[in-house]
């Protein structure tokens, strides 16, 4: 068995810091629907990638029991602090370095006091597990790695768990289209800022529906390129490796903008 | 009008080892040292800063990065512990600033004047960058003067480094304004890497030297081009090359700190004192002063800098 259950989510404060904002209703909404499957799947653990926790060096494990603070976002320190209390399968993180290293990838894990956890990590565990039920394994964004080593960790990762007899949820944290607002606009006016990011994102949302993976294949490296996804849909690489790769269709739970760019709440049939 | 100036600026890049190498109370790793050429070309910079006598230290870091705008600390008192993500078995440092408000809010206002969105940070649970706290405690362990800190907007990455590094010249010019009109004797802080072709994996032994060297030649020979026409003071030839030495060098001025210093200081031909030059996890970093009150550009013999040294003269080369 792979992945029990598997999502893509957006990691943008703003759906968690002004959920009543109507433009970013369906993406709130989409994440309660999204946490709803994500209780029901049951997992023992949730294998989380986000984009916006970067790495230069090594892959990044976080291997700290319990991480608790208030953060507040570098871009949004206007909208309040995200509280967040995230518990880690420790156990599960320093098998993942270990076996990730043994294939070649080199991997470290983390365990200091205050060490900056990221927005998206943040949101999208406050959206998906509000009561912080299930513990969290969480690799980093390594800049210089690309989509094929990222499905590689998650791939490894998964198996790492089965190995420890554990069921895992595997959850990409990013956005899609990355053409942004960069001046202030007034917010219950956002939408995405590209037209031609918006055909975009539909047409890659379809193709997950309908399980397309060829197509899938053939399209998403323009997709990363022309409407610049974010981290060129690394999150995306993430979930497939934990997955087995193919796609079998999706839910979109939601769809919507982050102040220009776009956001969806996935949820991917297994 | 208040005739408040700027007295110096500094290229002061943050690579956290060197606070690491130099143990200081505040960082809770420690080292057998490290990177001694580096810090002891930042002790030069602190004794000249400690002459200096300044009112406010202004910091421009490329690891507060901004989406909307160019954005300024804005809460009078900060403190926190500051744990570098990248690498945080060398950096956990615990720290308290005190924010010069008054003048932030002066530059941001500048900035809109001119055009550029610019807001200020007023939450007090923020977590101010590493960037910053390391530029800081390397020029001024003490913590003894109040700052200005500002992001990096990511216009130079987003846009091209051409319309990033135009918007950061605007920036500088305001910032000027605002340090005149607020009758600030103030140093600005470039905190970039020159070169930033770098490692990818750290030695077992951080500090261990036998392993620190430039991680690329044709990095280490744009960056000594680069110093070398810096300290003949050959300000423009640096600007009309600074695009390609971006390209080419992967260099770190890219996020615009050292732009924004020199249109704040009026692009000055003057040449630039080099205190140090050394590699960190293969990168390539100097620490260099202006300092106008010796050029007579400030101070008692103040004169108006140069007109020649307006960047406008320049930005066609750059395009
Ligand atoms: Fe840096």
């Amino acid at each position: 068995m792979t992945a029990v259950s598997a999502f893509l989510v957006p990691g943008s404060p703003l759906h968690l810091l002004r959920p009543d904002n109507p433009p970013w209703r369906p993406i709130v909404a989409g994440f309660e629907r999204a946490a709803r499957a994500l209780a029901m799947s049951r997992p023992d653990a949730v294998l989380l990638y986000s984009t916006q926790w970067i790495a230069v060096l090594d892959a990044l494990w976080q291997a700290r029991p319990r991480l608790t603070g208030a953060h507040v976002d570098e871009n949004w320190h206007d909208y309040g602090d995200m509280a967040f209390d995230i518990r880690v399968d420790t156990d599960l993180a320093e098998a993942c370095v270990n076996a990730v290293k043994a294939a070649g990838i080199s991997s470290k894990s983390v365990d200091y006091d205050q060490f900056p956890i990221d927005s998206g990590t943040i949101v999208a565990t406050r959206l998906l597990d509000p009561d912080g039920r299930f513990p969290l394994v969480m690799a980093a964004n390594n800049l210089y790695h690309d989509a094929a080593t990222t499905m590689r960790m998650a791939e490894i990762a998964t198996a790492t768990a089965r190995a420890q007899n554990k069921k895992v949820a595997v959850v990409g944290v990013g956005g899609l289209s990355g053409t942004v607002f960069r001046e202030p606009i007034a917010i219950e006016e956002d939408r995405i800022a590209a037209e031609e990011d918006d055909t975009w994102n539909r047409r890659i949302l379809r193709l997950l529906e309908k399980g397309e993976t060829g197509r899938l294949d053939a399209e998403v490296e323009n997709y990363a390129r022309e409407a610049r996804v974010d981290m060129g849909f690394k999150h995306f690489a993430w979930i497939r490796g934990a997955i087995g790769g193919r796609i079998f269709g999706a839910r979109v739970h939601g769809y919507g903008p982050a102040h220009g760019a776009g956001a969806a709440v996935i949820e991917f049939r297994l | 009008m208040a005739n408040g100036e700027i007295v110096a600026g500094f290229l002061a890049p943050h690579p956290p080892h060197l606070v690491y190498g130099e143990n200081p109370p505040q960082n809770e790793p420690k080292s057998e040292g490290g990177w001694e050429p580096l810090r002891w070309a930042y002790e030069r910079a602190r004794k000249s800063l400690d002459e200096l006598q300044p009112d406010v230290l202004l910091v421009h870091s490329p690891h507060w990065i901004t989406q909307v705008g160019h954005h300024f600390l804005g809460v009078r008192h900060l403190s926190g512990k500051s744990v570098d993500p990248i690498f945080p078995n060398l950096f956990r440092y615990t720290f308290e600033l005190e924010v010069d408000v008054e003048l932030a809010e002066a530059c941001c206002e500048k900035a809109a004047q001119r055009g550029l969105t610019a807001m200020m940070m007023r939450n007090p649970k923020f977590r101010v960058d590493y960037g910053t706290i390391t530029t800081l405690h390397m020029i001024r362990p003490q913590w003894d003067i109040p700052i200005v800190g500002i992001s990096a907007n990511n216009s130079p990455y987003y846009l091209t480094t051409e319309e990033g590094l135009d918007e950061m010249d605007t920036l500088g010019k305001a910032t000027r304004e605002a340090i005149e009109e607020t009758g600030r004797r103030a140093v600005l802080l470039a905190s970039n890497t020159l070169c930033h072709w770098h490692f990818h994996e750290e030695p077992d032994t951080p500090e261990d030297m036998s392993r620190e060297h430039p991680q690329s030649y044709d990095g280490y020979k744009w960056d000594m081009r680069m110093i070398e026409l810096l300290r003949q003071g050959k300000t423009a030839e640096v600007f009309r090359l600074l695009p390609q030495f971006i390209d080419e060098a992967f260099a770190e001025v890219k996020s615009g700190a050292f732009t924004w210093m020199f249109a704040a200081m009026g692009y000055p031909e003057l040449p630039g004192e080099l205190h140090g030059y050394g590699t960190v996890i293969g990168t390539g970093n100097a620490v260099m002063e202006w300092n106008l009150v010796k050029a007579g550009l400030a101070g008692a013999a103040a004169a108006p800098p140069s007109a020649a040294g307006d960047r406008a003269a320049y930005a066609g080369a750059m395009r």
